[in-house]
């Protein structure tokens, strides 16, 4: 008999795994509790050991595969058995439609010669089945399959639900009422001896009751959304910059008279000049190239044993996608003029927004401009984009009282800047002065682009 | 300060030492204190003198009906001091039997008054004793409400009454509860005038109606009841009360005897001091029986959950249970109950009305004693009795059992098991009774559906 080997679950909150590698090929001859392969959580590494004694029968899924927990990775068994009744419904190559699954799951009861003579019950609307191993154990038991709560995929009965529901001994009314409503009966009810009673049966799934229970603090509807994707690489980017740098944020503002100026005359040129669709974003991008040419230690990587500055700014520039924070490079910033700077800002933003946008255009950036100040944010704390030494954060325009030269008080433009640094790799005071610097280069807007 | 033991239980009543016993036997080291006597009102004032006295109060009554089944008696008389020294002789021996449960079970029994000192911490006459957990078995007192008079000397509590060397020529009982009940049914049965005063408009509030009627009916003519009525004075030997229609009334008696309720031993142990949250009830506890303090625990009388000593030692085990880890809870819906008078009344789980009320759709049958061959045989034909059975028509389960009549208070616990295990009618109808017996006409009943 073939023996499966599921991804196992890692606490609650995992519902997938990566497998890192198999340590194992088809037709390898294993021992029980020998490592088949490494898989990782967000969290931690961590190793699947054989189940049983025998050949490795299958790998269903290659390395680097996200695979959800308790799905069957790899079968063990003795050469020449099938088990193409094992094989997963679906896998990394292509999702296969429920109807085609269901088919599958049909063919996998049929051909379980184990169980053939046994009468099980009829399965239950929704229900897509049980394991072969859950069916044989069930049916030593004296399980009911019908009325347990799948854990497996699509909510198949795994063994280990039914070694779960050994446990439990249902009250004749439960019984009843579980064959009345097809509820699932949890792994221990509140009657004596953990005995499942009526009342402990609901339209509810058992861990969906533990969910609520867990959730009770906050009545009403939840939506648990899986971390994946773009949220789980941004979440653990930025855990991992805050746990390994000495990142800290100096708050200024840049007398923004003449880049508002600036800005108000490209957008008044004649069209065929091509400049009325420079943003303040794009003038900001333009002032930090030009002004990070001139502090390479902040044009830099901190790799812990070593620095590595760079001659040219490839700049990277935090976009808000429907998908999430995306931060799409412009490759060699400071070679551009203002005009290229704003078209190419303008490529990169939408082809994150779209989707369209290719792999490479995400990677190799050497500094970060992230900008919230059109939503009106005066100042904030940028979090690092490791092993990048520093992003300007850029805010919102302010009036700000500022004495005249005759000693009157005038109400000048500022542009709000929050620039955050490692300060393993630079100090306080060279980040001030990139500050300092841009704030003139900002404040003189008109002479950096004659630079 | 090391901690000195796992458990500390203060009162020694059915909660307390019930839990030490168990609680040593999984290995726990346990300090029981108690201020009395072991065993609590239980053993030493409620239970087992009630039960012995109502015992001798049988033989009397049986002696005195043996003619009707063909024994010829003497003259039947009742010593009423041989029956105190019987009564004192049974609590003494099972005082002992405590007392030597505790030794065998290596608890630590100490006798003195214990203060709460907060979550881990008891002391005892200036002795601070720590233990990782604490447990309040403290129990409760007869409640004796301010009425003028009640403070004369011939107004007692059920404490009081218990150790009368003398016979009452009559009898007033304020309060138709289970202890009124049960002293009413002695009293009367030796041949004292006894009346009953209840404010409600009908005895014991957790029988089923119908059979409360039935019962009285039973006792009539020996037993006046009367019911909806408020007692407003003890005048002297005078009982003043306001009668359903207003009117002021007023019955003579030698003893009045207080029975409107107990209440929770909560003042003088240092609870308000260390923040315990309780109110006039009782201890506030959680279904394991967990107060708000950390690792202190409540049970029994103290709890205002459930007054019966078997309710108690049940709330032990939860306490028990909980402290070593093991899931339990402190289930009320299969209590049962029993009131040892003359017939005796016993009941577990959903009367009808209760079932009704809790939404249930309901469905009821009632057979008579009488339906047992046994039960004829042993009580005559005038002998009194009835079954009912209660379930919920909607999924066939059984709700309740209440009945009265002799031996119930021995028979009920099988409804107990049959309802923690939730059962249906038609799965108790497969459940053989042994024949001849009492306890076949609940079986007999189970078909009546």
């Amino acid at each position: 008999m073939a023996t499966e080997v599921l991804m196992p679950r890692q606490g609650q909150s995992v519902e997938s795994c990566i497998i890192v590698g198999w340590k194992v090929n088809e037709g390898d001859v294993v021992i029980e509790g020998q490592s088949l392969c490494e898989v990782e959580t967000d969290k931690a590494t961590f190793e699947v050991e054989a189940t049983a004694a025998g050949t490795v029968l299958g790998v269903f899924y290659p390395d680097d595969a996200d695979v959800d927990v308790l799905k069957v990775i790899a079968v063990i068994g003795e050469p020449g058995e099938d088990i193409s009744g094992l094989r997963p419904e679906t896998s990394v190559e292509g999702e296969t439609s429920d109807v085609e699954s269901s088919v599958k799951e049909q063919l996998v009861v049929e051909s379980t010669p184990s169980t053939s003579n046994i009468p099980l019950p009829t399965k239950s609307s929704g229900s897509t089945g049980a394991s072969p191993r859950a069916k044989k154990l069930a049916a030593a038991k004296g399980v009911e399959l019908d009325v347990l709560a799948g854990t497996g995929p699509n909510g198949r009965v795994i063994e280990r639900d039914v070694a779960a529901a050994q446990g439990a001994t249902l009250s004749p009314a439960a019984k009843a009422k579980a064959a009345a409503t097809g509820f699932a009966a949890p792994g221990m009810g509140t009657g004596i001896g953990g005995r499942v009673l009526a009342a402990d049966l609901s339209e509810v799934a058992p861990q969906d009751i533990a969910a609520a229970v867990a959730a009770l603090d906050f009545p009403g509807a939840v939506n648990e959304i899986p971390v994946r994707g773009i949220r789980k690489l941004v979440a653990g980017r930025m855990l991992d910059s805050l746990q390994n740098t000495a990142q800290l944020t100096m708050n200024t503002s840049a007398d923004a008279r003449t880049m508002l100026d600036f800005r108000a005359k490209c957008k008044a040129a004649a069209e065929a000049r091509g400049v009325g669709g420079i943003t303040i974003n794009d003038i900001m991008l333009f002032a930090t190239v030009q002004t990070l040419v001139d502090f390479p230690e902040l044009n830099a990587h901190w790799l812990g044993d070593k620095m590595v500055q760079f001659e040219d700014v490839h700049l990277g520039m935090a976009v808000d996608t429907p998908r999430g924070l995306m931060v799409p490079v412009i490759r060699f910033a400071n070679r551009l003029t203002l005009k290229q700077l704003s078209a190419e800002a303008k490529r990169l933003a939408l082809a994150a927004i779209e989707g369209t946008i290719e792999p490479d255009d995400l990677s190799g950036g050497t500094f970060t401009v992230t900008n919230l100040g059109a939503m009106g944010i005066e100042t904030f704390t940028p979090v690092l984009n490791a092993p990048e030494v520093g992003i300007l954060g850029v805010c919102n325009v302010q009036l700000k009282p500022v004495m005249g030269k005759g000693g009157e008080t005038q109400f000048v433009p500022h542009i709000g800047l929050s620039f955050t640094f490692n300060h393993c790799a630079a100090d306080g005071a060279p980040a001030a002065k990139f500050l300092v610097a841009l704030r003139q280069n900002l404040a003189a807007f008109d002479v950096l682009l004659v630079k | 300060m090391a901690t000195e033991y796992d458990i500390i239980i203060i009162g020694a009543g059915p909660g307390g030492y019930e839990m030490a016993e168990r609680a040593s036997h999984q290995g726990q080291k346990v300090l029981l204190i108690e201020k009395a006597y072991l065993g609590g009102v239980c053993l030493n004032w409620g239970c087992i003198p009630t039960k012995t006295l109502l015992n001798s109060a049988k033989h009397y009554v049986h002696a005195k009906e043996a003619p009707a089944f063909g024994v010829t008696t003497g003259e039947v008389s009742f010593d009423l001091k041989k029956v105190m020294a019987w009564k004192q002789e049974v609590i003494e021996t099972l005082r002992g039997g405590v007392a030597a449960m505790m030794k065998k079970s290596k608890v630590t029994v100490l006798n003195g008054e214990a203060k709460l000192l907060g979550p881990c911490r008891v002391e005892v006459d200036g002795t601070v004793y720590e233990g990782t957990h604490v447990v309040i078995a403290t129990g409760g007192s007869p409640f004796v409400p301010p009425i003028p008079g009640a403070n004369q000397d011939h107004v007692m509590t059920s404490k009081e009454i218990l150790s009368i060397d003398e016979m009452p020529k009559s009898l007033v009982v304020i309060g138709g509860g289970v202890i009124g009940i049960e002293f009413a049914s002695f009293f009367s049965s030796l041949g004292v005038k006894v009346d009953v005063i209840e404010m409600l408009d009908e005895i014991i509030p957790f029988m089923d109606k119908g059979q409360a009627k039935r019962f009285r009916a039973a006792l009539k003519g020996t037993v006046d009841f009367n019911l909806g009525c408020r007692v407003t004075a003890i005048d002297g030997h005078d009982v003043k009360y306001v009668d359903q229609k207003g009117e002021e009334k007023s019955i003579n008696a030698d003893v009045v005897l207080m029975s409107v309720g107990r209440s929770a031993n909560l003042s003088g142990m240092g609870f308000e001091e260390a923040r315990l949250d309780f109110d006039r009830r009782g201890i506030k506890t959680d279904e394991q029986m967990r107060t708000n303090l950390p690792n202190v625990y409540a049970i029994g009388d103290v709890t205002g959950k459930s007054q019966l000593a078997h309710s108690a030692t049940r709330m032990g085990e939860v306490a028990l249970n909980t402290i070593l880890g093991k899931p339990d809870r402190f289930r009320m819906n299969a209590i049962p109950w029993a009131v040892y008078s003359m017939p005796e009344i016993a009941g577990c789980g959903l009367t009808t009305d209760q079932a009704k009320e809790a939404g249930f759709n309901v469905e009821t049958a009632t057979l008579p004693l009488m339906m047992s061959g046994r039960f004829l045989a042993e009580n005559g034909k005038k002998g009194q009795g009835q079954v009912t059975v209660v379930k919920d028509a909607d999924t066939d389960v059984l709700l309740g059992v209440h009945m009265f009549g002799a031996y119930s208070s021995e028979i009920i616990w099988g409804v107990a098991a049959m309802i923690e295990s939730e059962l249906r009618i038609e799965d108790i109808q497969q459940i053989v009774f042994p024949h001849p017996t009492v306890g076949e006409v609940i079986r007999s009943t189970m078909f009546q559906f």
